[in-house]
């Protein structure tokens, strides 16, 4: 069990960033907790100072803005579930919500603090990808948007520096003839860590074409990452099955998965050819 | 329907007015409240906090153990280690019930002090004021290790040359079966079946980790509140802690769950140490990582079935061989292999027959009791088997298990004649009709249904010479008073006498108060284990309610000037059978026994039948007083593309003889059924060179409440069990079959079996390639 | 460390209380008595410890303390009294629904945080809202009942 740590309640984010600012690499950030306290009581947390924002309502609430869904950082998965703005425009976010450990840690865990936390397996992480999301970055002195693709660097390392927050998400709202799929293959049916997932959106013409393709996949890399060579292979085509299955291919070709306790290396690489076949195959189907 | 279900024979059960409803049981609202007090949830004035310090080597020397800083801790009360109680030392046998012969050096050291066989293996205890300092002292200990060569796999232990876990070898029990003449046989055969099954570890997962308190109260005894299966404990702890047996004094609570994982002592002995040695209350709580750590799994066995069969299914010779992984230290392995060892064949009748099974030791974590107690890994392979059977034989596998299932009046492997109802066939195609008609495949999605069938024993071992105590009062306002030692898991244990009697004194169930699981304060009823506390101790509340019902007909026979046999007791009245209008108040005539210094209250004692220990060397002789029959179906889905299952429909059906509660029946058969579904499909604890990598519920996972569906329950009730108004044992039962049914379906479903548990999506991929 | 002064409002009743900020919500509850709230894996895996925290159904394992400072806290002890219990307690009795117990106060909080957005669920939304309680002893037909019988009975105007 930890013993020397200062927890701080800022009461906005500017008190927040004010504390960031001057605990600099010896704060961390408090979120929802559903990992920082558990790794409090294992004693695995050694920084010294502990910025809890978990009351920060400047932090939450979902929005509609320029084109633009807009969440704000401290947004629970389950606030995910329940908004209308993500069921009509993020359908993809909110099937990873639903399938996002239990109700009881979805009331807590927030969509920044999953992102942050950079796991393989980051629910949230191939939805949002799929979604082409950015995450805006503030600190006390600056605020940056960068593309969530790079924000996430590799096993739990992130482009945020210290001082930073990550106070808001944002995705182009998709187009109308744009589709999405979301799987998450578990050794359970609920409350289970991935050993894959995939979000992938589609985007056809009139004529069904392919204007735009993306494909994200968690847990098969030491970061979710978006499979472009695959996408790039669908743009600007007809998708029929061949097609589909040769993009699939060449996803699961993309992956550098491990061999752990949730299963093989070969494994994963295989099924991840079949997941994103199905998706990329329902989304087509949706849209025609 | 696949088949055809015939009509039950004719049972004659007479009608009861409590026992058999679904009433709620005498327990639930107090934990619905939360005013149930669980072990953790107790202090005391001036209590200290334990800890204990563990291996964190499979097996090393231990050549050095420094606990002088951990000592010196501000607030650290005391540190013990095994040099600072030399004798306590925990005997894996059960004293003076087995009347077997130990073999050497298979005590167990409450503390290791010279070397360590398992990864988490107790070496020193720590008590403080706080948790956090308890914690911090731990850290302070200082030890260094010399690994010495470790054993991780049963297999290799029995090789000469292997490591030895603990002399003078790896063998920790050997069981056999000779009966008729397995070569004779096999020449008979029309084909010969042989296969290899691997059957996993199995972790309790309880939702209370193992806690309790511990004090020295005014008597100078030691007081132990914990939660655990067996209060008999005591004597065990007394002669490890160096008192008489009358200062151990067990306050067993509520338990958040058992399943076997708490029938071994758990922590009470360190508890106790530690009350001792501070002269101070003392608590200790498992975290969940420490629970798993801790204490016993289910045996791993590997077992192989070669069958003789006729072309028509009947079984001319099986000889079986199996061998379990018994983990570090002995435990109850040498039970369960006995168990496994009874049950190989299965419940199916067979002139010839050999077992051959081995325990063994390696430096893995220990097994021991976990629900089912080695039935659960017989039956996978005998189900598996059969199936396998039909599948060569081009029989369906329900035709293959009617040739030869057991009946009423035949001998089990060892001799043992099967006196009640042998219901399978009946539970078989009543769990297999309840599925209805099978789904249809789509897509890359195969469906396929399967069933498993089992026979289980409930009671104790016959030599063990097991009995149970109970006793029942009535009080002068008409309430009724039980006092019995019986543990209750959460089963109903403690509700099902409550019910009985009731039924016997004609009270409603909510006027009868038991008062439970106190080694000092309530007569001994055995251990929450085996399948036997409805039998054993329903029997002996049926007994001592039944002897307090005599007194009352007695004096309500001179009251009415009518025989005894024209009276009964119902709704709080005594009254005339024929007449009902005439009445006598029980609160009166509980008043009129009592001025007239008649006996009130009754205490039972029940005996199950004592038998002479099995022939050593053919196994020859009873084990068990009776067996439960019943059968499980399963209809799965199987993607063959990504290996993943689902379970679509599950159904068990079981002969329990008699429902005392018919809800709680449900719940034991429903939850029972889902720890097996579990076993079968996802639990998965992964153990590698004696560590567990799966060593918390994010890793290790159970069933949640989206995984499978709801297992439709179905009972008979045949009446012939040895239980109180004939009833049987469900408790381990429910278990058994659940896994193989799933299995079963499995292979139906592809076409191929899968011979190793759990059936992970990629084994299932495994085997659609050796298709 | 410095204990930090928190303010607890639990069952209707305030606690003032110092207590080291690494110290977490579930610890707290019962260090104050509230042993009601179980605790199974500190780690959200089991939902043993389930409250609800400003009428939000929580883990109190994943809180800290601190964090919930001014809160509001209800647990299973706060919703009902053996004498006088809540529809749901009075539900998972009847129904067969609790077997060892030692899961039931969570799976009340989070089968009331369903029933207090949803008065009518289907089967499979209950399965959903309870996934995060693990029960090893039911296999969680009969806690399905129990809900649904609940849910009617709190429709037909008992208390909510």
């Amino acid at each position: 069990m930890q013993s020397e740590i200062e927890l701080h309640h800022p009461k906005n984010l500017a008190e927040a960033l004010t504390l960031l600012s001057h605990y600099g690499p010896d704060g961390k950030l408090l979120a929802g907790g559903t990992n920082m306290v558990v790794e409090l009581r294992d004693g695995h947390y050694n920084g010294k100072s502990l910025v809890d924002l978990s009351h920060l309502e400047e932090l939450r609430g979902i929005s509609k803005q320029d084109g633009y869904i807009v969440i704000g950082g401290g947004t629970t998965i389950t606030e995910l579930i329940d908004h209308p703005l993500i069921g009509a425009h993020a359908g993809v976010l909110k099937e990873a919500a639903r399938l996002f450990a239990n109700p009881l840690v979805r009331n807590r865990a927030t969509v920044a603090g999953n992102l942050v936390d950079a796991s393989p397996a980051a629910d949230t992480a191939p939805p949002l990808l799929a979604l082409n999301a950015e995450v805006q970055l503030m600190s006390q002195t600056a605020t940056r948007w960068i593309k969530l693709e790079d924000f996430i660097t590799g096993v739990r390392k992130t482009l945020l520096q210290p001082g930073e927050l990550m106070v808001a998400i944002r995705w182009p709202v998709p187009s109308a003839r744009s589709a999405g799929a979301y799987t998450k293959v578990g050794l359970r049916k609920a409350d289970a860590i991935s050993v894959l997932s995939a979000a992938v959106m589609v985007e056809l013409d009139d004529a069904g074409v392919c204007q735009q393709t993306s494909i994200a996949l968690g847990a098969v890399s030491p970061k979710p990452f978006r499979a472009h060579a695959a996408e790039a292979l669908l743009k600007g085509k007809v998708l029929d099955s061949a097609l589909i299955a040769e993009a699939a291919r060449l996803a699961a070709e993309s992956t550098r998965p491990i061999d752990d306790i949730r299963g093989t290396a070969a494994y994963r690489k295989r099924v991840v050819a079949v997941t994103v076949r199905r998706l990329l195959t329902k989304a087509v189907e949706v849209l025609k | 329907m696949k088949y055809q279900v015939k009509p039950l024979p004719q049972v004659d059960l007479p009608e009861l007015r409590t026992v058999g409803k679904p009433l709620r049981k005498v327990d639930a609202m107090g934990k619905a409240v939360g005013d149930t007090v669980y072990a953790g949830d107790y202090s005391m004035p001036r209590m200290l906090y334990g800890k204990v310090f563990r291996s964190k080597q499979s097996s090393a020397r231990i050549t050095r153990l420094d606990v002088s800083k951990a000592r010196a801790l501000p607030g650290v009360a005391c540190v013990i280690t095994g040099l600072d109680v030399p004798n306590a030392r925990l005997v894996s046998d059960m004293p003076g019930q087995t009347g077997q012969k130990q073999r050497a050096g298979s005590d167990v050291p409450v503390l290791a002090s010279e070397q360590v066989r398992f990864y988490g293996e107790p070496i020193a205890l720590v008590a403080a004021e706080t948790l956090e300092i308890a914690d911090k002292a731990v850290s302070l200990i200082e030890i260094d290790y010399e690994p010495l060569p470790g054993v991780y796999d049963p297999l290799e232990a029995m090789k000469p040359g292997a490591p030895v876990v603990t002399p003078p070898d790896n063998i920790v029990a050997r069981w056999k079966i000779r009966k008729g003449n397995v070569e004779s046989g096999f020449e008979q055969a029309d084909l010969i079946v042989e296969n290899t099954f691997r059957i996993p570890y199995q972790e309790h997962a309880y939702l209370e980790p193992e806690a309790g308190v511990a004090w020295i109260d005014e008597r100078g005894a030691i007081t132990i509140r914990v939660s655990t299966q067996v209060i008999e404990h005591f004597r065990t702890i007394a002669r490890a802690v160096g008192v008489r047996q009358n200062k151990i004094h067990i306050q067993g609570t509520m338990v958040g769950g058992g399943f076997g994982g708490k029938e071994d002592i758990t922590i009470e002995i360190y508890l106790a140490l530690l009350a001792k040695h501070t002269a101070r209350p003392v608590k200790m709580v498992y975290t969940r990582e420490e629970s798993f750590l801790a204490h016993a799994k289910r045996h791993p066995y590997v077992i192989t079935h070669r069958t003789g069969v006729k072309k028509n299914g009947q079984i001319t010779a099986s000889k079986i061989e199996m061998i379990s992984d018994s983990g570090a230290y002995p435990y109850l392995s040498p039970y369960v292999l006995l168990y496994t060892t009874v049950m190989a064949p299965g419940p199916y009748r067979i002139n010839n027959v050999q077992v051959d099974a081995i325990s063994v030791a390696t430096n893995n974590p220990y097994t021991s009791a976990f629900r089912g107690f080695g039935g659960p890994q017989a039956c996978f392979a005998y189900e598996q088997q059969m199936d396998d059977i039909a599948r060569q034989l081009g029989l369906d596998p329900l035709e293959v298990r009617k040739v030869n299932y057991l009946r009423t009046g035949d001998c089990t492997a060892t001799g043992q004649v099967i006196e009640s109802a042998a219901w399978l066939e009946e539970t078989a195609t009543r769990a297999m009709a309840a599925l209805g008609e099978q789904s249809p495949n789509y897509g890359s999605v195969k469906i396929g249904q399967g069933f498993a069938s089992y026979f289980q024993s409930y009671g104790r071992i016959t030599w063990m010479h097991d009995t149970s105590q109970a006793w029942v009062g009535l009080e002068l306002d008409g309430t009724v008073t039980i006092r019995a030692g019986v543990p209750d898991l959460g089963a109903g244990q403690a509700n099902s006498l409550c019910q009985i009697a009731a039924e016997v004194l004609g009270v409603p169930l909510e006027r009868v108060t038991i008062y439970t699981t106190d080694s000092a304060l309530t007569p001994l009823s055995g251990t929450s284990t085996a399948t036997r506390q409805l039998y054993m101790s329903g029997n002996a509340a049926l007994m001592a309610a039944t002897a307090v019902r005599n007194v009352l007909l007695n004096r309500a026979s001179k009251y009415f000037e009518e025989d005894i046999e024209a009276l009964d007791i119902a709704d709080g009245k005594a009254f005339i059978k024929n007449d009902p209008s005439q009445t006598l108040n029980l609160v009166d005539l509980a008043k009129m026994c009592a001025s007239e210094g008649m006996h009130l209250s009754n205490l039972a004692l029940f005996k199950a039948p004592f038998t002479d220990p099995i022939n050593p060397e053919t196994g020859q002789g009873q084990v068990w007083p009776d067996f439960t029959f019943g059968s499980f179906a399963v209809e799965v889905a199987v993607d063959t593309e990504t290996g993943e299952v689902t379970i679509l429909k599950a159904a068990a059906c079981h002969d329990i003889g008699r429902a005392i509660n018919r809800a709680a029946a449900e719940g034991q058969i429903i939850g029972g059924g889902m720890q097996g579904l579990g076993y079968g499909l996802m639990e998965n604890l992964i153990v590698k060179e004696g560590v567990i990598k799966t060593p918390s519920l994010t890793e290790y996972l159970i069933p949640t409440s989206m995984d499978f569906p709801d297992i439709q329950a179905i009972i008979l009730e045949s009446g012939t069990g040895l239980g109180p108004f004939g009833a049987k044992g469900i408790g381990e039962p429910s278990l058994t079959p659940a896994a193989p049914a799933a299995a079963s379906a499995i292979a139906n479903a592809l076409g191929v079996s899968i011979s190793e548990i759990p059936i992970t999506p990629e084994k299932v991929l495994a085997a659609l390639e050796r298709a | 460390m410095k204990p930090q002064m928190i303010t607890l409002h639990i069952n209707g009743r305030t606690h003032y209380v110092a207590l080291n900020p690494n110290l977490t919500l579930l610890v707290a509850l019962r260090d104050l008595g509230y042993t009601d709230v179980k605790s199974g894996c500190e780690k959200g895996d089991c939902g043993a410890c389930a409250v609800f925290l400003n009428g939000v159904a929580v883990n109190s394992c994943l809180v800290l303390a601190a964090q919930a400072d001014e809160g509001e806290i209800l647990t299973a002890a706060g919703l009902g009294t053996s004498e006088h219990p809540h529809p749901l307690q009075t539900a998972f009795s009847d129904a067969g629904a609790i077997q060892c117990g030692y899961c039931t106060p969570g799976m009340i909080i989070s089968a009331k945080a369903l029933l207090d957005h949803k008065p009518h669920p289907t089967d499979a939304e209950i399965r959903d809202a309870i996934s995060g309680n693990l029960c090893r002893c039911t296999g969680y037909a009969q806690i399905i009942q129990a809900v649904q019988s609940a849910a009617e009975k709190m429709d037909a105007g008992g208390e909510g």
